[in-house]
């Protein structure tokens, strides 16, 4: 899986699509960010808004599956997130939205095994969602688990 | 009662920059890791205990963003006893951008996160002349008081009603 070592800064990445329900964004927000306009069409609509929306942090996981994903169809294995040195929300995602993401490769260092992404999510409308940048780890090729990682852990 | 009824009805103006909380705990299990990494994030580290054996952790490790959910999760519990309005669903505003996320250390099953919060900045930026923006400063620590997860987030507020000049001649 040493597939990213081809990867070139300012290559791009146009991620599958996801379509998240009405019941997701409840079952989310339920479990997640219990708060009315994530829950009730009623308060959400007096909201800031206007209407039953994700949880930003849900919009967040589903950007990590889409990358994921991506990745893992072009033979890359993430091995996890080191940092979101930024990100922001831009407009709400509602229900039967279609998000699909740009992921764009800002910084590949080989070395240290980190892939910088600069990430954008839009929905059906081409509108943004979200945007972020993110540092990935990834797994150095073939011998990953020699190189132990945070060996103190339990 | 009073005084969380109090600090509820809070706008913009009233809330201090400098404050902390110690504002919630939360114990992972390892059923909840694998169904959030199921949706969210299927590398095999955080679906199963088996793969994930054989993976850089040694052991299944909850997924990152599954932190920030559950980040999420004890700030509505924190502001609903406490805190700017979820019950009165006016004054809480929505999240605008978060900096520097960062993650330190895997989080496994049975480990037990404890997350603070600590008012740095009200922004000078205001939204539809309604709302201000509140930076806070967000840190998860393990149950061995060791930091794995911090980030700040810009959230709206809710500016005081403008007090009108009262007399017009």
């Amino acid at each position: 899986m040493d597939e990213w070592q081809n990867l070139e800064v300012g290559q791009e990445f146009e991620t599958g699509t996801l379509t998240l329900s009405k019941r997701d964004i409840l079952e989310f927000a339920a479990e997640f960010d219990p708060q009315p306009y994530h829950l009730e069409a009623e308060a959400a609509e007096a909201s800031i808004f206007g209407g039953l929306c994700a949880s930003g942090w849900q919009v967040c996981a589903l950007m990590t599956r889409l990358v994921s994903d991506t990745f893992k169809d072009q033979g890359i294995a993430i091995q996890g997130i080191q940092t979101i040195p930024n990100m922001q929300w831009k407009i709400p995602v509602f229900a039967e939205d279609i998000l699909c993401a740009t992921v764009a490769i800002a910084d590949c260092n080989r070395d240290s095994q980190l892939l910088v992404c600069d990430i954008r999510v839009r929905n059906q409308h081409q509108k943004i969602a979200l945007t972020l940048s993110m540092t990935l780890r990834i797994a150095a090729p073939q011998s990953a688990p020699q190189s132990a990682v945070r060996s103190t852990d339990l | 009662m009073k005084n969380s009824e109090f600090i509820r009805s809070r706008w913009f103006e009233d809330i201090p920059v400098g404050e902390f909380h110690v504002f919630g705990s939360h114990s992972f299990t390892e059923k909840e890791i694998i169904e959030f990494g199921k949706k969210y994030s299927p590398e095999t580290f955080h679906t199963s205990p088996e793969a994930a054996f054989d993976s850089e952790y040694r052991g299944l490790v909850a997924a990152e963003l599954h932190l920030a959910a559950i980040w999420m999760k004890l700030m509505v519990d924190y502001m609903e006893r406490f805190a700017t309005g979820v019950q009165d669903g006016r004054r809480n505003g929505a999240g605008v951008s978060v900096r520097d996320m960062q993650w330190f250390k895997p989080v496994r099953p049975g480990h037990t996160i404890t997350f603070t919060y600590e008012i740095c900045e009200k922004l000078d930026r205001r939204v539809r002349d309604k709302w201000g923006i509140i930076r806070s400063r967000n840190e998860g620590f393990n149950q061995n008081n060791e930091r794995v997860f911090s980030f700040e987030i810009d959230i709206l507020a809710e500016l005081a009603p403008t007090v009108k000049p009262a007399a017009e001649r």
